[in-house]
């Protein structure tokens, strides 16, 4: 039957063409959503366990809107004054409380995130290196501006300060591969918060209980305490609520690919009655006409849906990768992903082709060869 | 394989509109036959064709294939006499233009499940004349050789029976002669049975047995 099939479809290959490139569409659209999706979910779970916190400890306001600035390094203007520090470090279980600000700052003349902290911060952040000093800079920072160590960067916003970089950090594929990491004092005073934090990453000597550290945390007045599981958590509800509205827009962009299949599957019906006509009289049952039509537009569903695949494939590693929360997401590949496009674009093909390969199936042979 | 109409009418349309291609037409055919039906256009010649050849149904009357009532068999009954025990050739041809003779000749074969289907089309075609064109497609073919390769697919299946519809109407004398003596030879040689519809007598004049059609009635 396939040799049946590949010989109409070189007779009419505009219209095979326009069919396969609606079902790659829809599926090439279906996989990059998912790979994305996947990507950013990734990137959301590396940023925030990344942290290396028990403990969050934010200003007041969303803690949603703080997390997300404190991963993409922007200063979201709510701060917990620096003197209530020595406070934090007083609560029983605190094993470290490491103060972070941050805020995007000019970094010889480029905007750059600028992230303020102490060296305690080399105990949560796993890089390799022994001392926070002068500038500590993520790779992608290095690149982009063609920077090395040794080299001396000018560092302004409200202030300007002229800085050594001792450090240029191994590749994250995180957030740290776009930060400039340098003192708590240095990055106050460059983006003009004196006495003021972003956040605070608190650890605690016993883990199990972190609750009820959290809780007294966050009777202290202007802070509130959060675990970052907890944040993890919401925002993946977000996010999965964004998901859905875009898998849905999806779904639809795929029924209309189902409705222009039919059509288009309807007119050859109506165009090759001729061809029915002759497979009829020359002893094929309605179901082998039924079949022939079934088989076509699944071959055609099949070869659209591998098409959408490579075009998804090659669409993912063009879109900007900074997507979704601003972070660095990479899009993930899974089999799955393959499979649930693969079938989708089955069932199209299929759905698509009942009611035209009926009508086709019901041409009386008698009465096309008449008409012919 | 024997074919028997008896007392055949076939109408078409409902109520006011109904208008009778046959009445009460009784005829046989069988292997070995040459049986021409004459009559001028709208007679009713065609649609006696395609009774005989099991693509329509009789409004009255019976058909026997085999003495087998065909008003109680099913699509798919219907469709295997056609495949196995009757072959085709209609005066447009009607050849599939994407294929070429060789899968046009194939195409019934394949429907029949033929394993070796190739060699025998293939040698279908070498029967009509066509063994030089297995790749050509019907728009690079000559009329008459179009009819040709629809008469090595109406022979794929080894049937009983030809049933051709004004094979030579759209010929020239020539060809349509030469599309003639070809049916004429695989009957003689082969024993096939030819039913062929014309209008034209001196085709009609070389079967063996001729029948006139008037206003639906065999006269």
């Amino acid at each position: 039957m396939s040799w049946i099939i590949l010989a109409n479809a070189r007779k009419r290959k505009v219209r095979v063409a326009m069919t396969v490139g609606g079902i790659a569409i829809g599926v090439a659209t279906l996989f990059a959503l998912l790979s994305l999706s996947a990507g950013i979910e990734n990137a959301l779970d590396r940023e925030i366990s990344g942290m290396g916190a028990h403990i969050l400890l934010l200003p007041e306001g969303c803690p949603y809107e703080l997390t997300l600035a404190l991963m993409q390094g922007s200063d979201a203007f709510e701060h917990i004054p620096a003197e209530l520090l020595p406070d934090i470090r007083a609560v029983g279980n605190v094993s470290l409380a490491v103060p972070v600000v941050v805020g995007k700052a000019k970094v010889n003349g480029q905007l750059s995130s600028i992230y303020g902290t102490t060296e305690e911060i080399l105990q949560v952040r796993h890089w390799g290196i022994d001392e926070l000093k002068g500038a500590v800079i993520g790779s992608d920072v290095a690149e982009k501006l063609g920077l090395a160590v040794g080299d001396t960067v000018t560092i302004s916003l409200y202030n300007s300060l002229e800085i050594e970089i001792t450090q240029v950090l191994e590749p994250t594929n995180g957030r740290d591969d776009t930060f400039v990491f340098v003192s708590l004092e240095a990055a106050q005073q460059v983006l003009g918060l004196t006495n003021r934090l972003s956040a605070v990453l608190i650890r605690t000597e016993i883990v199990t209980e972190s609750t009820r550290t959290q809780y007294t945390l966050g009777r202290m007045s202007d802070i509130q305490a959060v675990p970052p599981s907890d944040i993890f958590e919401r925002l993946m509800e977000l996010f999965a609520s964004i998901k859905q509205t875009l898998i849905l827009i999806t779904g639809i962009a795929i029924v209309a690919g189902v409705m222009t299949t039919m059509n288009t599957m309807t007119m050859a019906v109506f165009e090759r009655k001729k061809e029915i006509g002759i497979l009829r009289a020359l002893g094929s049952t309605k179901f082998n006409v039924f079949k022939l039509f079934v088989t076509e537009s699944l071959l055609l569903s099949l070869v659209g849906g591998v098409v959408g695949l490579i075009a998804g494939y090659i669409a993912t590693l063009f879109l900007p990768k900074t997507s979704g929360f601003g972070l660095e997401a990479t899009p993930q590949f899974a089999p799955i992903y393959v499979v649930i496009c693969l079938v989708v674009a089955v069932i199209v093909g299929v759905t698509s082709s009942l009611y035209p390969a009926m009508s086709a199936a019901r041409t009386q042979p008698i009465k096309t060869l008449r008409e012919l | 394989m024997k074919i028997d109409l008896v007392n055949v009418s076939k109408a078409y349309g409902q109520g006011d509109a109904q208008f009778w291609a046959l009445k009460g037409a009784t005829v046989s055919a069988t292997e070995g036959d040459f049986i021409s039906i004459v009559g001028p256009s709208g007679s009713g010649k065609s649609t006696m064709l395609h009774i005989f050849g099991c693509l329509d149904k009789p409004t009255e009357g019976e058909v026997r294939v085999d003495d087998q009532l065909i008003s109680t068999f099913s699509d798919r009954q219907m469709s295997r006499i056609r495949r196995d025990h009757i072959g085709f050739v209609f005066q447009q041809y009607f050849l599939n233009a994407s294929m070429t003779t060789l899968q046009n000749v194939l195409l019934p074969m394949q429907l029949a499940g033929v394993s070796d289907g190739k060699k025998k089309a293939a040698a279908a075609l070498e029967i009509v004349g066509l063994g030089s064109k297995l790749r050509s497609y019907p728009s690079q073919l000559s009329g008459g050789e179009q009819q040709r390769c629809a008469i090595a697919r109406a022979l794929a299946n080894s049937p009983s029976i030809v049933l051709a519809d004004e094979p030579t109407g759209s010929l020239d004398t020539k060809t349509g002669k030469n599309v003639l003596d070809m049916l004429m030879t695989l009957n003689s040689e082969k024993n096939l049975g030819v039913v062929i519809v014309t209008h034209d007598e001196a085709v009609a004049a070389k079967a063996k047995n001729m029948i006139h059609v008037l206003d639906g009635r065999i006269s």
